[in-house]
């Protein structure tokens, strides 16, 4: 079953099924046998008996033609079609039957001869348009072929008709060099040529030929049939009649090539010999062979030479019209390279199909498409095409595997010519079925190379007849589709190119932070959508919204001048970055919008390129900023709660601590009470009494103080403390509670201050949260065990170390960072927090927090925060 | 005062405190002695000495209970009064048990530590009938 795909290579309906061939050839092989029929019957009147040869004898000739105009395997079947004609025309001559037969044999050998030597060595057996061709085929048909043939021919008339042999061989002979020299091309003429003609030579071109048959014909009959009623031309002086008619003939071979001049000529034979054969005109001696001889030989030795002269003649038109034409073309090459070189990418397209437009103007064809080769190389694809109003217009997809052939040449950068059905079947055997579905008759396909990739072809149709596609031709289409190869290649790097840049600027406009990009000077080179929005909708102290070609730092240093916060800050970074000191660089600031304080986070990345230059870019950030102190409210909220419980469980502890002054106070004033009554009053004790309730008052002050410190809920203050200090306030705060609890709290403390910078309150519920965890831990241990020991160092790294050791019974395997997290707890009363609220503030400090096992027993908990730089100040 | 000689011995860290009860007990009319910690009491000796025993519970090192185990175990039942800033009641309970005259939540009233003193002196006194006896 045959695919039904449309396809481009299709081939036209020449191609033509068996029963529509059978009746070609069926009609071919009758039109041979009429006209044998018709030219023997002509010959047989051009014949002077009782010689059996006529003078001019057509069927050699009809058949040498037919052989040209077929191939081979059909020549046994046109000749056998002449058979019958033969036999009807020859019998009537009263000849034996053998004669006849073995005229037919020789006949046939000459046309064969002829045929085979036309064709053996013309490059266009059926042209005699170039030296080359007229020589082959006078050389072979019109001399070799009657001069073999003749032998046999002669020697069989003599054997049964008994006629002389070497008059016969020479009137056949000779007879047989004219016909075939003049009837041959005039039939192989107006076969291949005259229909066209017909139908495409301009009127004047008719009107012309009409003008010459006349004049030819007139010319003729006045000097060959009726030479008494024209007047003499030059009287006195006998001219040969031929001479008139010598510039009509030339004129046929000047303005109608070998065409011409073979029609012409066969005219002027036939009137001639008819004439001469009638006794008329001229010859109004009775003729004899010799006459007839002579008159063959001056028409062939006029006709030889006119034909090469037709033929030159020809060559030369035709060489002059194939450079004009590539005048022309160059010039067209020219055009075409010139138009694609500044194209902008977008019209491509359309000035794709306009040149294929002027590429099948200029070629006459019909059709023609840049096919374009998938990236799986499995189809072809028209991606441009340009056809002719009233033709097929084509397929659009081609699919490669029903084209091994001419695919395998595309690939192996080779154009493909299909001139002619025959050709095709030799070309491409197995692409026959597939071609046979289109309307092409002929087709050419440029393989389109670029960088070395095939990026498919370049089709050239024939839809309305056939062509032949010179290798000039070729040649300079190739140089058509190297431009139109070049042209898609760019075309295909410009759009990707353009996808990739339309790529970016869709990243860059979707992104919500404000970014520009600046250049080595800190000029802005680009910004995306974003940043001129973050313009408008903010004030300047944003700094994102400058615009293109503002410079950027010159703006960040106005701004700095006129003490906008951060602005400097900004510069530097910039700065570094753009100088290469600095990878990237980032900062947060708070802008204010119309209506409400908003938070921004600045970052500066280098832009990779050998130019150098930033990209900088502004998110705002308010809604994290927001989110983030909430936390930390929530945090010193929770820190808070959690002092307070803490200090719950510290109650008794204080109650303890204020029990001691208060006892002093109350004791010593009563004792005063009782100093007073004794008279007189010993007022120096008295005095020593008062200022002993006064300290012990303090004393109370004290405690009180500090436990208002740590119930404080107040904001973060950062300044300049001494962690020694603040551990012995602690202690002092737990040594109630470590009495209460058995537990013994050790400082052991660098001599030197620690001086960090933090806040008090929170760092004191570090130490606390940490002192009281380690009481806790050891609530099991037996009494005099409980010991606590703080010790605090400066380490070599600028910071400084703080380590709580307790004997409690250490960590559990695997948890020593859980405990850092919140909620964790080992304890059935503690809800989890210290530790985690230990950690954070630690962080928010700048330091580490950890905890590690003791080697012996227990856990110790260590912080490290960095030394204050301003220590010194 | 029949038991002029009868001396109250203070035992307690805080150096206020101490200083206040010297100077209340003396006005009293008591021989007052006073110690910052159970050590440099049990270092003195003497321990038959008339009088009774000013002892706060919360000390560092060794407590006031402490104290009084030490003196019940070598036979020196000297009366004891407890006096602390953090009382409870099986503390209380505890003390007692081991024959404590009193137990005083601080800070106190002048006049019940000096009614608490009486009663411990006239305990003193019968104890030490009770041993001449014995004698």
């Amino acid at each position: 079953m045959r695919t039904s795909l449309p396809t481009r290579f299709g081939y036209h309906g020449r191609r033509m099924t068996r029963r529509a061939e059978t009746g070609r050839i069926l009609a071919t092989a009758l039109l041979v046998c009429v006209a044998y029929y018709v030219g023997a019957n002509v010959g047989f009147i051009l014949r002077f008996p009782p010689a059996t040869p006529s003078v001019l004898w057509p069927p050699n000739s009809i058949l040498t033609a037919t052989l040209l105009l077929s191939p081979p395997r059909r020549w046994g079947i046109y000749l056998l079609a002449a058979f019958p004609a033969h036999l009807v025309a020859e019998l009537g001559a009263e000849w034996p039957v053998s004669l006849v037969l073995t005229l037919f044999v020789t006949n046939c050998s000459e046309a064969l001869l002829a045929a085979i030597c036309v064709r053996r060595f013309s490059d266009a057996p059926t042209r005699f348009d170039t030296l080359r061709r007229v020589v082959v085929f006078i050389g072979g048909a019109v001399l070799v072929a009657p001069f073999v043939s003749s032998f046999p021919d002669a020697a069989a008339v003599t054997a049964l008709n008994g006629e002389p042999y070497w008059l016969v061989w020479r009137t056949r002979f000779f007879s047989n060099v004219l016909t075939e020299l003049t009837l041959v091309p005039a039939i192989v003429v107006l076969i291949t040529g005259a229909p066209a003609w017909i139908r495409r030579a301009p009127l004047r071109h008719k009107a012309e030929a009409t003008l010459l048959a006349a004049g030819l014909l007139g010319t003729l009959v006045m000097v060959f049939v009726e030479p008494e009623t024209g007047a003499h031309p030059i009287p006195g002086i006998p001219v040969p009649p031929l001479t008139f008619i010598v510039p009509f003939i030339l004129w046929a071979a000047l303005r109608f090539g070998s065409a011409g001049a073979s029609l012409s000529l066969l005219a002027a034979a036939l009137v001639a010999i008819w004439a001469a054969t009638h006794g008329r005109g001229t010859f109004t001696v009775p003729l004899r062979a010799e006459t007839i001889l002579g008159l063959q030989i001056i028409v062939s030795i006029l006709a030889i030479p006119l034909m090469y002269l037709a033929a030159l003649i020809e060559e030369r038109r035709r060489a002059e019209k194939a450079l004009g034409e590539r005048l022309r073309f160059e010039e067209l090459l020219s055009r075409l390279s010139g138009a694609f070189v500044h194209l902008p990418s977008s019209e491509m397209d359309e000035s794709f199909r306009t040149w294929l437009r002027r590429l099948c103007e200029f070629l006459r064809l019909e059709r023609a498409a840049l096919l374009r080769l998938s990236e799986d190389k499995e189809l072809l694809t028209a991606s441009h095409s340009w056809v002719a109003p009233g033709f097929d217009p084509g397929p659009g997809i081609i699919v490669i595997r029903n084209f091994p052939e001419t695919v395998e040449r595309l690939f192996s950068e080779q154009p493909f010519v299909l001139p002619r059905e025959e050709s095709l079947r030799d070309e491409a055997p197995r692409d026959e079925d597939a071609l046979g579905q289109g309307r092409v008759r002929s087709q050419l396909t440029i393989p389109l190379v670029a960088g070395g990739r095939v990026l498919g072809g370049l089709a050239f149709d024939a839809l309305a007849a056939d062509r032949a596609w010179p290798e000039e031709q070729v040649q300079w289409l190739r140089l058509v589709a190297e431009v139109f190869a070049s042209a898609l290649a760019r075309k295909e790097t410009v759009d990707a190119l353009g996808a990739s840049e339309l790529m970016k600027s869709a990243i860059l406009a979707s992104l919500s932070s404000g970014v520009a990009v600046v250049d080595r000077d800190g000029r802005v080179i680009a910004v995306n959508e974003s940043w001129t929005r973050f313009g408008r909708e903010n004030d300047a102290t944003t700094y994102a919204g400058i615009g293109m070609g503002a410079n950027y730092l010159e703006t960040c240093r106005q701004r700095a001048r006129h003490g906008t916060p951060h602005a400097r800050e900004a510069l530097a970074g910039i700065e570094a970055v753009l100088d290469g000191s600095r990878t990237g660089f980032a900062l947060e600031y708070s802008g204010s919008a119309p209506t409400t304080e908003r938070w921004f986070a600045m970052t500066v990345v280098p832009l990779n390129r050998p130019e150098g230059g930033a990209v900088v870019s502004h998110t705002d950030v308010t809604e994290r900023k927001r989110a983030e102190l909430e936390v930390q409210r929530s945090r010193q909220e929770l820190a808070h709660f959690t002092r307070v419980s803490t200090m719950g469980e510290l109650s008794a502890s204080l109650a303890h601590e204020l029990s001691q002054p208060l006892t002093g106070i109350l004791t010593n004033a009563q004792a005063a009470q009782r100093f007073l009554d004794v008279t007189p009053p010993d007022l120096g004790e008295l005095r020593t009494i008062v200022s002993d309730i006064i300290s012990d008052d303090k004393r109370a002050g004290e405690v009180i103080q500090r436990l208002r410190d740590l119930l404080r809920k107040d904001v973060p203050h950062q300044l300049l403390l001494d962690l020694n200090d603040l551990i012995r306030d602690v202690a002092r705060l737990l040594s109630s509670d470590a009495v209460i609890r058995n537990v013994t709290i050790t400082l052991d403390l660098d001599p030197r201050p620690l001086t960090v910078t933090g806040d008090r309150v929170q760092l004191q519920q570090v130490v606390l949260n940490l002192i009281v965890n380690a009481m806790e831990a050891m609530a099991e241990c037996a009494e005099g065990d409980g010991i606590i020991v703080v010790r605090t160092k400066y380490t070599d790294v600028e910071a400084v170390h703080v380590a709580v050791q307790d004997a409690g019974p250490g960590l559990r395997e695997g948890s020593h960072d859980l405990v850092f997290e919140p909620f964790y707890t080992t304890k059935s009363a503690g809800m989890g927090m210290g530790l985690s609220i230990a950690k954070s503030i630690i962080e928010a400090h700048g330091g580490v927090i950890w905890a590690v096992n003791n080697p012996a027993r227990g856990a110790t908990f260590h912080f490290a925060m960095p030394v204050s730089a301003r220590r010194s100040e | 005062m029949t038991e002029s000689q009868a001396t109250v011995v203070v035992v307690d860290d805080d150096a206020s405190v101490r200083r206040g009860l010297e100077r209340l007990l003396g006005c009293a009319g008591y021989r007052v002695e006073s110690f910052a910690s159970a050590r440099d009491f049990l270092a003195r000796g003497d321990y038959d000495r008339p009088g009774c025993l000013v002892v706060d519970v919360r000390m560092p090192s060794q407590s006031g209970l402490d104290l009084q185990r030490v003196l019940v175990e070598s036979h020196h039942d000297i009366p004891v009064i407890f006096i602390t800033g953090h009382g409870d009641i099986p503390m209380a309970v505890r003390a007692m048990k081991a024959g404590a005259v009193d137990f005083l939540p601080k800070p106190f009233d002048a006049q019940t530590l000096l009614d608490a003193i009486e009663r411990a002196l006239v305990k003193d006194r019968q104890r030490r009938r009770v041993n001449d006896r014995s004698v």
